[in-house]
């Protein structure tokens, strides 16, 4: 993995992009906005997604956690109450690129302006926690360094 | 032959939009659950009550013209706007009001929110 000197980094989430929907081009640029899905929902969602497949499904987000698609990586600014729940169960996600705070919507990752890449099929995604000693509570980085599971298998 | 009802559902708490009446029939069945962690109590009670057949979509998908309603639990942007736009009646278990960059197909006619089984009423 990519853990820098002392600086340990939690994967909360690992995912591989399998496809990128019709109007996603659309959304990140007129809108700001990015939404992802598991492979499992419905075809209808497929126009307004990103559909991917997920590895690694610890945590959601938290405000100060890094986002990685591809090569462009950002932080986390602002999380809604049922995001947590839509990643674990569904895969689904929604990005909003309007540097908020705090998040207007349920549902609402926010982002900083004009962060979103264009995401493209066979980029990773992943949702990090804790590589910059700024980003994230100590309690959350887990630094004893002991992890349980196998991820790096 | 089935024999289908009708249920008027209206706005909850915070919710926007509706009532909006169900009514399924032998060509659009489904009760369709977009929703985590399978059916969810408001679609089985809509199922319940009309007599349509609950779906779970992400089982499987039913093409757009055999649902009679899809029931979502959308935080606010992509859910939201999708079945609208493909002119399904859409009940939204969340309060939310027309967002995203698919709001302008959310329309009182097609959309209602904050709905939970009390929302649900036989006709």
């Amino acid at each position: 993995m990519t853990a820098t000197g002392e600086g340990l980094t939690t994967v909360c989430y690992a995912s591989e992009i399998t496809g990128v929907g019709s109007l996603v081009t659309g959304f990140v640029d007129d809108h700001g906005i990015l939404v992802f899905f598991n492979e499992q929902a419905p075809a209808e969602l497929q126009d307004i997604s990103v559909f991917h497949r997920p590895s690694i499904e610890r945590h959601g987000p938290v405000p100060g956690d890094v986002v990685e698609i591809g090569a462009t990586s950002f932080p986390i600014l602002a999380v809604g109450d049922v995001v947590e729940r839509n990643l674990i169960d569904l895969g689904h996600i929604d990005f909003k690129a309007n540097g908020k705070v705090t998040a207007d919507l349920p549902g609402d990752v926010c982002v900083p302006e004009h962060a979103l890449p264009q995401p493209e099929v066979g980029d990773a995604f992943r949702i990090t926690r804790g590589g910059d000693p700024r980003a994230a509570p100590p309690a959350a980085a887990s630094s004893a360094a002991t992890p349980s599971g196998g991820e790096g298998t | 032959m089935t024999d289908y009802k009708s249920v008027k559902i209206t706005k909850g708490r915070g919710g926007w939009g509706g009532p909006l009446t169900v009514t399924p029939t032998e060509k659009k069945p489904y009760i369709y659950s977009v929703t985590g962690g399978g059916i969810h109590p408001v679609a089985a009670r809509i199922a319940e009550l009309t007599g349509g057949t609950p779906f779970d979509g992400f089982k499987s998908s039913v093409p757009f013209d055999q649902i009679a309603v899809a029931v979502i639990d959308c935080g606010g942007t992509a859910r939201v706007g999708v079945y609208p736009m493909k002119k399904v009646l859409t009940v939204d278990v969340h309060a939310t009001s027309p967002a995203g960059p698919l709001a302008n197909f959310i329309t009182e006619q097609l959309f209602v929110s904050g709905v939970s089984p009390n929302e649900i009423e036989a006709q």
